[in-house]
């Protein structure tokens, strides 16, 4: 029952606080998030290290006729990713402000999108999979629409909806084509990978589910929704967004396309493609990320650079690599939301995200240039902070299936520093100071980014504590 | 001289049993006849004050005494009245299907006809011989039954769509019906008789039967599936002939569109599958083929044009059409899973789509419906629970996990894979995202913030049990779909030899 309650908790909790009264619902909310950060702390606590496949099972018939199961599990991959889901949205809901207008929906529907992505983790189901993966795009379009900044929230709602829906009802007829083809028995997904499908079927298949993956995450080439809805987001939320949906991609890739579809050649080998669409992610990414005025668009872009990684690791079809990349899903879902989390105060004590009407501000704001340096860092793989190893890793793997990629990739490590650096300096030193009277981190805005900073420290330091339990990654299937 | 001794053979053989078991047969229908007599004759008896609310009671007992008959007859039904009619789990489902309409039309109008100062017992009075014609056509096994029941499904609403005796639109509305609904009556009429000058029955089982090898060249028969299909494509309201279902909604008062939006529906896709599946299935390609055309156009002309709606009606009634197209890829694709899912997205489409339309019954003002999608703009502000539901409604019709609509979609195009329709299910595919956009343009009307001035809404409480109810299936159908499911696969109509395997 301990996976059941991971997603149930917070959608019972979710629904709970959009109807009481507004006062309650911020520390409601927190208080929910925190029975379901417990949860998924006591899975990883309890859970085996040695021990191969899916732990804490549950099984049940769901749609006996079609040999659907309500079917849920969780091994070394999908541990640390409830884990992050649950952190993240706790510290969403801790940064959305009391005086929001409409603070109750909006924690309410936060809450109902952590069970929905919980569910993408935990589900062993083709279907029950599928189902949560649709379900956490409606509070995903309402926290954007309603709740969204700038000029035109509901275009960038629609967008990012429009988009992420023509990929996964593609993969609907996908789960379809899955299910017939391997003879209409089950979609359990050990099952399905215990029957591998001629490699021209795994060709239109893989088509179908990647694309869904892909926008998802987003991947190049199909970001273009991104940057809309990254820069019309509302903070709180997209700590979430950005921290945690876009991980839901890169994992599905990793726990579907990988095992089910080994073998996906027919014109090309869509196993060769992936990676290179990786690679160009990095550099398009990076490549957008220098272009950018605006902070928020600036980290977006880098987002997609750093998304890139993922891709090249999960298909480097090496346990480096995979394991890189699983690692880099959590480091990323890490930093993107303290980055975000950071731009956003600045905005509100600056007024502007312009990186060029911001300079000097570390005069005034010593804690927070401190702590933006530290995160600075992080993102652009300092050694001794968590995204080096990641990257490394990832790096180390693609060297195992093409040095060149790898070289190329490596690119996108030398573009970081640059924007990154560039932003950090231009902000916070430059040769005049900041206007006085500009307040400095409050310490509950540093309370709220130390579990991250902590994390990166201590993911950097030790990684293994993560690697360890991703012991069958790589070439052979996250279940055997 | 032979027939007159051919019908005294017949008669001297219909014995009392035969006749009480027969009647059994088709308790469902009769029940709902008796109800509507009685409305009828009370009508004309009560003072005009009580007239509405017993007919209405009336009408409630009948169809749960329909409901309840039919239920009883699962799993026990046979042929009656010498094979024109068949009470099979396929036809009980949909009687339990249209009893479960029709009580829910009744909660819905109930406040409505009250409040725009209808006739109220002539209205129930429609509606019962609407459902006895919706039921007919269920349990009809004969061409000659199922044109029957048609007509008088068919007659039922011609008046009903003109029931604002005093409104302009809904005049043109009953006309155009009348005159495209007789259109499409005489294309139904005209191709069943060619089949039966090609095959020599109007039983359905017996036309299966009597398809030699050579069926597919012969022409007279393949002139009359076409005739069929092109009336049946006109009563589910499938492009290229779905040109009066728009202008019909909008100007019929509320809960008869609500009413028909579903009901037509489901009967028409009720004669579809019994005359073509069950009565044709060596013809499966022929039919087939035809309906993959209609289905193909009903998708894209149904999506397209709902974008630009801006009536509520016209919208549901585009995206009716485009309904229509999906539920067709599931009789397209055949076999007990192809009939099953067909089953289980009428069911769906019951709950979701009449919802939908029983909040904008309560929307209406005395002076007339309000419809214009800006008449929905903070509704969530002003009925919290109907502005929630109608979000149900819409995702669910969009298909959104985890509504009905979902899983109804999920069997369907499973299906159509299944029986290697995947280029339709792709096309239904990226047509749905197209139906999100219009779907979600009522839900963001729906929560739009408005001034305070617009008062807030009261729900009358037969309708908002009604809603709520609608909303709860929508959403508990989807997450357990298994046991209506595992009805709706009860109901599927055994037939051999069809949609390969």
């Amino acid at each position: 029952m301990l996976l059941t309650a991971i997603w149930l908790l917070p959608l019972a909790g979710g629904l709970l606080v959009m109807l009481l009264p507004h006062r309650f619902a911020k520390w409601l909310g927190a208080l929910v998030g925190v029975g379901a950060l417990g949860l998924a702390v006591y899975g990883a606590y309890a859970f085996d290290p040695a021990g191969h496949g899916y732990q804490f099972v549950e099984r049940t018939p769901w749609i006996q006729q079609l040999g659907v199961d309500y079917y849920l599990g969780l091994d070394g991959i999908s541990v640390w990713l409830v884990i992050l889901n649950a952190l993240i949205s706790l510290i969403a809901i801790l940064a959305t402000p009391v005086d929001m207008r409409g603070a109750g929906r909006f924690v309410g529907l936060l809450l109902v999108m952590e069970a929905g992505m919980a569910g993408v983790f935990l589900a062993v189901n083709l279907l029950l999979f599928y189902v949560f993966w649709e379900a956490m795009l409606i509070p995903a379009y309402f926290l954007l629409w309603i709740w969204g900044e700038g000029p035109r929230p509901l275009y960038a709602a629609l967008k990012f909806v429009l988009f992420t829906l023509s990929g996964s009802l593609l993969m609907l007829v996908g789960v379809i084509g899955e299910y017939v083809f391997t003879g209409g028995r089950t979609l359990n997904l050990p099952d399905l990978a215990a029957h591998p499908l001629d490699p021209a079927v795994q060709f239109g298949l893989f088509f179908l589910f990647a694309i869904a993956f892909a926008i998802k995450i987003p991947a190049f080439p199909m970001h273009g929704w991104l940057p809309d809805a990254y820069v019309s987001a509302p903070v709180p939320f997209l700590v979430a967004f950005a921290g945690v949906m876009g991980k839901t991609g890169a994992y599905a890739m990793l726990r579907i396309l990988v095992p089910l579809f080994h073998h996906p050649v027919l014109w090309w080998d869509w196993n060769q493609v992936m990676p290179v669409l990786g690679v160009l992610g990095i550099i398009w990414g990076a490549l957008m990320a220098l272009a950018q005025r605006d902070v928020k668009r600036l980290v977006a872009y880098s987002s997609v650079s750093h998304m890139g990684f993922i891709v090249l690791g999960i298909f480097s079809f090496n346990a480096m690599g995979q394991q890189g990349a699983v690692l880099q899903m959590v480091n990323h879902g890490v930093i993107i939301p303290a980055l975000f989390l950071l731009v956003a105060w600045i905005e509100v004590r600056t007024g502007t995200r312009d990186r060029a009407a911001l300079f000097g501000l570390a005069a005034r704001m010593p804690v927070l240039a401190g702590v933006f340096l530290l995160v600075t860092l992080a993102a652009l793989g300092l050694p001794g902070l968590n995204s080096f190893v990641g990257e490394f890793m990832t790096l180390l793997g693609a060297w195992g299936l093409s040095p060149g990629l790898a070289i190329a990739a490596a690119i996108g490590l030398v573009l970081a520093p640059i924007y990154m650096l560039r932003l950090f300096q231009g902000a916070m030193y430059g040769d005049r100071t900041a206007a006085a009277g500009l307040l400095d981190l409050r310490g509950r805005e540093l309370a709220l980014l130390t579990p991250l900073l902590a994390l990166m420290f201590g993911i950097g330091l030790y990684p293994y504590f993560l690697t360890r339990v991703m012991t069958s990654l790589g070439v052979p299937l996250p279940w055997s | 001289m032979v027939l007159i001794a051919a019908a005294t053979a017949y008669a001297v053989n219909y014995s009392a049993d035969q006749a009480w078991s027969d009647l059994q047969q088709i308790s469902p229908i009769a029940i709902v006849v008796v109800a509507l007599l009685v409305a009828m004759v009370l009508d004309l008896v009560l003072p005009r004050r009580a007239q509405g609310p017993v007919s209405a009671a009336i009408t409630v007992i009948g169809l749960l005494g329909s409901l309840v008959a039919a239920l009883a007859l699962i799993d026990r039904g046979h042929t009656a009245y010498y094979q024109f009619a068949v009470a099979d789990n396929f036809a009980v489902f949909f009687d339990v299907l249209f009893a479960v309409l029709g009580i829910l039309a009744v909660a819905v109008s109930h406040a409505y006809l009250a409040r725009r100062n209808f006739l109220q017992a002539e209205f129930y009075v429609l509606l019962l011989a609407a459902t006895a014609g919706q039921m007919v056509i269920a349990q009809a096994n004969s061409l000659v039954s199922i044109f029957l029941g048609l007509e008088l499904l068919s007659i039922a609403l011609y008046v009903m769509s003109g029931f604002a005796r005093k409104d302009f639109r809904s005049q043109e509305a009953a006309v155009k019906y009348l005159l495209m609904g007789g259109f499409a009556s005489a294309f139904v009429l005209y191709g069943m008789a060619l089949v039966y000058g090609a095959t020599g029955t109007t039983l359905i089982p017996a036309i299966a039967k009597s398809l030699g090898p050579g069926a597919g060249t012969n022409a007279l028969l393949l002139l009359g599936i076409l005739l069929m299909g092109v009336g049946f494509a006109f009563k589910v309201s499938a492009a290229p002939f779905q040109m009066w279902t728009p202008d019909v909604y909008e100007g019929a008062p509320m809960p008869v569109t609500a009413f028909m939006s579903v009901g037509t529906k489901a009967a028409a896709f009720a004669m579809i599958v019994r005359v073509f599946a069950t009565g044709l299935p060596s013809l499966n390609g022929e039919w087939a083929a035809l309906l993959a055309f209609v289905a193909a156009a009903s998708l894209i002309v149904g999506n397209v044009a709902a974008i630009a709606q801006t009536s509520v009606k016209r919208l549901l009634a585009y995206s009716g059409i485009a309904q229509a197209g999906y539920v067709l890829v599931g009789v397209i694709a055949g076999g007990a899973d192809g009939q099953a899912s067909v089953l289980f997205y009428l069911a769906a489409y019951l709950v979701m789509n009449f919802g939908a339309f029983a909040i904008m019954v309560v929307l209406a003002r005395p002076e007339g419906d309000r419809d214009r999608i800006g008449d929905l703009d903070g509704l969530v502000y002003r009925n919290p629970v109907l502005g929630v539901l109608m979000t149900v409604f819409m995702l669910s019709l969009a298909g959104f996990p985890p509504s009905v609509g979902f899983m109804g979609k999920f069997f369907l195009f499973a299906a159509g894979v299944h029986h290697g329709y995947t280029w339709l299910v792709i096309l239904a595919v990226l047509m749905s995202v197209v139906s999100v956009y219009y779907y979600v343009r009522v839900v963001v009307h729906v929560w739009t913030p408005v001034d305070a001035a617009e008062r807030r809404l009261r729900l009358p409480a037969a309708a908002g049990l009604a809603i709520v109810a609608a909303g709860v299936l929508s959403v508990a159908l989807g997450i357990v779909p298994a046991a209506l499911f595992g009805l709706a696969q009860a109901g599927a109509v055994p037939v051999a030899g069809v949609g390969g395997g």
